[in-house]
């Protein structure tokens, strides 16, 4: 697995990937809908499977001695790294906005969504439907990739318009705390979306790797 | 038999492979001849299990092909002259990421097929001609000390003098007894260096024999190898 993680790093990522991992940091900029950040780092990861096919990647790690759902794995395990960059780089955000800036103006008069727990687990969910919509679905034929990235977009603007709406409406202002403001609410719908993110990868992870077993190449 | 391939079936919308059975040795340098479209990729995409047929099976050094793929490709080399893998990375720097998933890697064999091919190792494959493209991916097929080479069309592209030096690493390879599989459709190369001949035509294999049989069994007199293809593929398969 190293091996193969090594050349998913080396000769089949686009440098693009490694680029968009500081779109995490969009979660410091007020006035922006920050989950585009989650978005943009997707957008790298999905040059990056443009990259390999156009340098038939696919068939040249099927040769290699290694299992075939190992080159999966290895793929997914890659797409992971680049997510949990850019998610150090939100949570690190987040710490800095719930603290330091916890009181600053700029801040606190933003009408769009406050980068807090309830924004880091929204992010999670995008980056599960990255690997659960768009990876997998490029696993079923390990060629064709448009229609499971539209299909993500699409998905994925759904999710950052209900976030937006959410602390707008009646009764869900708590999902927008500064601060340390409803910290235990906070950390639940955190942990909601580890356990989204985790639930989709793994899930689709055992699809995709059933899929890539099946397929002629 | 040191690869036996036994009643292989794939079927596709316009073309089928039927019931296709062979078997390579070690020692022994096979030719896979048949015009485009015939069957030859397949058949060999089928061995590598990049292709999955709908009947029969594959053997290598006496194991089946699934359940037994990893150890497997630990063994065998492959290579084709049809694609080109990575074409805007540096060779040295895919070579350094290949190495390390053999355990037969051969860094002597790979210096020395490197200087034979003369292949520079700061180039990117797609600064590379057809020809030395071939030549790199038998380059790395042939470093980690593969029994078994299976080669797709190695020799289209080449040049008279790149396919003579060729030919002649598959002799020398043949000495070390490797067993060379490779596809073509130039009937010189078969005539050159094959021991063993497949001919498959529409997806059935229409002959199976040493070169020296076949040449009995289905020449006329006076008639060259490449009289005697052309006049089977011209609708004598059978005669």
């Amino acid at each position: 697995m190293r091996n193969l993680l090594r050349k998913e790093m080396l000769l089949s990522a686009s440098v693009l990937s490694y680029l968009f991992i500081p779109f995490g940091l969009m979660f410091l900029l007020p006035g922006y809908p920050i989950l585009c950040g989650a978005f943009f780092v997707s957008l790298g990861l999905f040059q990056s499977f443009q990259s390999a096919r156009e340098a038939n990647d696919t068939g040249f790690s099927a040769l290699l001695p290694v299992a075939k759902k190992d080159v999966v794995r290895a793929r997914y395990l890659f797409v992971c790294l680049i997510e949990a960059g850019a998610l150090l780089l939100m949570a690190l955000s987040v710490a800095l906005r719930m603290t330091a800036f916890s009181t600053s103006a700029v801040y606190r008069s933003n009408a769009l969504m406050n980068a807090n727990g309830f924004a880091l687990g929204v992010a999670l969910v995008i980056f599960g439907l990255f690997n659960a919509v768009f990876v997998r679905g490029f696993f079923k034929t390990a060629y064709r990739f448009a229609r499971p990235f539209v299909t993500f977009i699409v998905l994925t603007f759904l999710i950052i318009l209900a976030a937006e709406t959410l602390h707008h409406l009646p009764g869900c202002e708590a999902v927008n705390a500064f601060g340390t403001d409803h910290l235990g609410l906070q950390l639940c719908l955190l942990a909601g979306g580890v356990i989204l993110f985790l639930l989709l990868t793994g899930a689709s992870c055992r699809r995709a790797c059933a899929d890539f077993e099946r397929i002629d190449l | 038999m040191i690869v036996e391939v036994c009643g292989l079936r794939k079927r596709y919308p316009s073309f089928e492979l039927a019931d296709l059975s062979f078997g390579l040795e070690r020692g022994r340098i096979a030719g896979f001849i048949g015009r485009n479209g015939a069957g030859k990729t397949t058949t060999i995409k089928s061995m590598l299990n990049l292709v999955h047929p709908d009947a029969g099976s594959v053997r290598f050094f006496g194991y089946p092909l699934v359940g037994n793929e990893t150890m497997i490709k630990q063994r065998i080399g492959y290579s084709t002259g049809t694609i080109s893998w990575y074409p805007r990375k540096k060779i040295k720097d895919i070579v350094g990421i290949v190495k390390p998933f053999y355990d037969t890697w051969d860094d002597a064999a790979y210096h020395k097929y490197r200087e034979l091919f003369a292949i520079d190792e700061g180039k990117t494959p797609r600064e590379l001609s057809e020809g030395m493209k071939v030549k790199l991916n038998l380059l790395l097929a042939l470093s980690h000390r593969s029994e078994v080479l299976i080669l797709d069309e190695p020799t289209s592209g080449l040049d008279p003098f790149s396919r003579n030096e060729l030919l002649a690493v598959f002799q020398a390879l043949k000495n070390d007894g490797v067993a060379v599989f490779f596809s073509t459709h130039i009937i010189s190369d078969i005539e050159k260096c094959a021991d063993d001949i497949l001919y498959i035509s529409g997806g059935r294999l229409a002959a199976a024999a040493p070169k020296d049989d076949f040449i009995r069994q289905y020449s006329r007199d006076g008639e060259t190898l490449e009289d005697t293809m052309l006049r089977l593929e011209g609708g004598e398969a059978d005669a």
